[in-house]
């Protein structure tokens, strides 16, 4: 396993030595940061939304099993599969949160 | 250590051609087992339909398969695509790679995605066999429509191979690889999720056979909607492929076009297979009771539409990586 900087150091001489007229400038600490944020922010709403849409679509499934079943319960069911469906939202809305701070907060 | 730009050819070729056929035909393959054990759990009850069961479960695997035969083709173009010097190297590589990852995992998807309904047939027809055409026929409507996402992920695949990627130098291979991860892996859960809803539509249908157009229709419905996080995915990797241009030419430009194709790829897979969740409940539920088909139409759009609201915030978010930040 190489150490941060050496690694840094080959990336450079790969990149450079691939397009040498386009990169100008060696990598700083400033864009790796920023760099980091990006893809952190990529990452956390990426694979936040997972667990979300799939938590969500048994909600639903289920409320759809019901109300098959109990159709004069229609309203009932309908309510409590949103309510359901919200609280399952909510990780979704942190991993949202937690991409947007990333992006505009830290990034900078 | 001296690494030539032939180097950087083979790299790609080998990648590419390994992730094609190594997740495409592993899904198909995963598709193609469920198919057979439900075959022959069904046959081990009644031995007497072995003649109706063995075809069921051909057709729904030779349908199933044919995500597969996408990866199989790009794979083999990925192997043997003509070389020319201009754009041989690392650029070149990376979209042998992305193309790779592109129909890979996309095929996965749909590959899974087929054998749902091709077992589901193979139950089916073992329990009514005087309907086993009707319901071979819902198999594969169900089985094409769930392809869908693997034709969106090969035709980025044959983008990314003929098409000359944007010149922005060595920029251009992180966008290569990005637009490939976003719309494979969007590309997966959508696949599934459209096929779970088939399974669920021929499940429906096996039992409660006089409610057919209503099944079909609502499978139809639901498959559609499933797809959305697909068309998501290709809608950034369409933009990072033709509109950036201007990419920075650093580990910032790199990092951005990743971070836009994990958020929108990895962010689809959930909402896809959730809304085929949903779909899938609702059409044996619409089979059940057809009178109450526009309450079932309703609660399954409504259902859908929040399980779809977490794609929709990874494709803003990918937005924002790209052009905002």
């Amino acid at each position: 396993m190489m150490d941060p900087a050496t690694l840094l150091a080959v990336l450079e001489t790969t990149l450079s030595q691939a397009d040498a007229d386009v990169v100008e400038s060696a990598i700083t600490g400033k864009d790796l940061i920023k760099a980091g944020a990006l893809m952190g922010a990529g990452i956390c709403m990426g694979f936040g939304a997972i667990g979300p849409g799939i938590g969500e679509g048994f909600a639903a499934g289920k409320a759809c099993e019901a109300i098959g079943r109990a159709p004069e319960e229609a309203g009932l069911l309908t309510r409590t599969m949103l309510i359901g469906q919200a609280v399952s939202e909510s990780t979704g809305i942190y991993s949202l949160v937690v991409a947007l701070l990333m992006l505009f907060v830290v990034g900078v | 250590m001296d690494i030539t730009p032939e180097t950087w050819n083979y790299i790609g070729r080998y990648v590419g051609a390994s992730l094609a056929l190594g997740l495409g035909g592993l899904g198909a393959a995963i598709g193609m087992g469920m198919a057979g054990a439900e075959a022959n759990r069904a046959m081990m009850k009644q031995p007497s339909k072995h003649s109706d069961l063995l075809r069921t479960m051909l057709l729904g695997q030779a349908v199933g398969g044919s995500p597969s035969i996408f990866a199989l083709v790009v794979g083999l173009l990925i192997l043997f695509l003509p070389v020319n010097e201009s754009t041989s190297g690392m650029v070149f590589a990376s979209t042998l790679i992305g193309a790779g990852l592109a129909v890979g995992l996309g095929c996965f998807g749909s590959g899974v995605g087929c054998g749902f309904p091709a077992a589901q047939a193979c139950s089916g027809v073992a329990r009514n066999p005087k309907k086993s055409t009707a319901l071979t026929s819902t198999m594969m409507i169900g089985q094409a429509l769930a392809q869908s996402p693997s034709i969106f992920a090969t035709i980025v695949a044959l983008i990314l191979l003929f098409l000359p990627t944007p010149s922005v130098g060595i920029a251009s291979a992180g966008i290569a690889i990005a637009a490939g991860l976003s719309m494979g892996a969007s590309a997966l859960g959508p696949g599934l999720g459209s096929g779970i809803t088939a399974g669920g539509a021929v499940k429906g249908q096996s039992d409660w056979p006089q409610s057919r157009s209503i099944t079909v229709r609502t499978m139809m419905i639901g498959q559609a909607i499933c797809d959305t996080p697909a068309i998501f995915g290709m809608l950034v990797s369409f933009i990072m492929l033709f509109t950036l241009q201007d990419l920075e030419v650093s580990i910032i430009g790199f990092s951005k076009v990743m971070a836009a194709a994990i958020a929108v790829g990895i962010g689809g897979i959930g909402p896809g297979i959730g809304c085929g969740i949903v779909s899938e409940t609702s059409c044996e539920a619409s089979a059940k009771k057809p009178e109450h088909d526009a309450l079932m139409l309703r609660t399954m759009l409504i259902g859908q539409a929040v399980s779809q609201s977490t794609a929709i915030y990874a494709l803003i978010i990918a937005l924002v990586i790209l052009f905002v930040v």
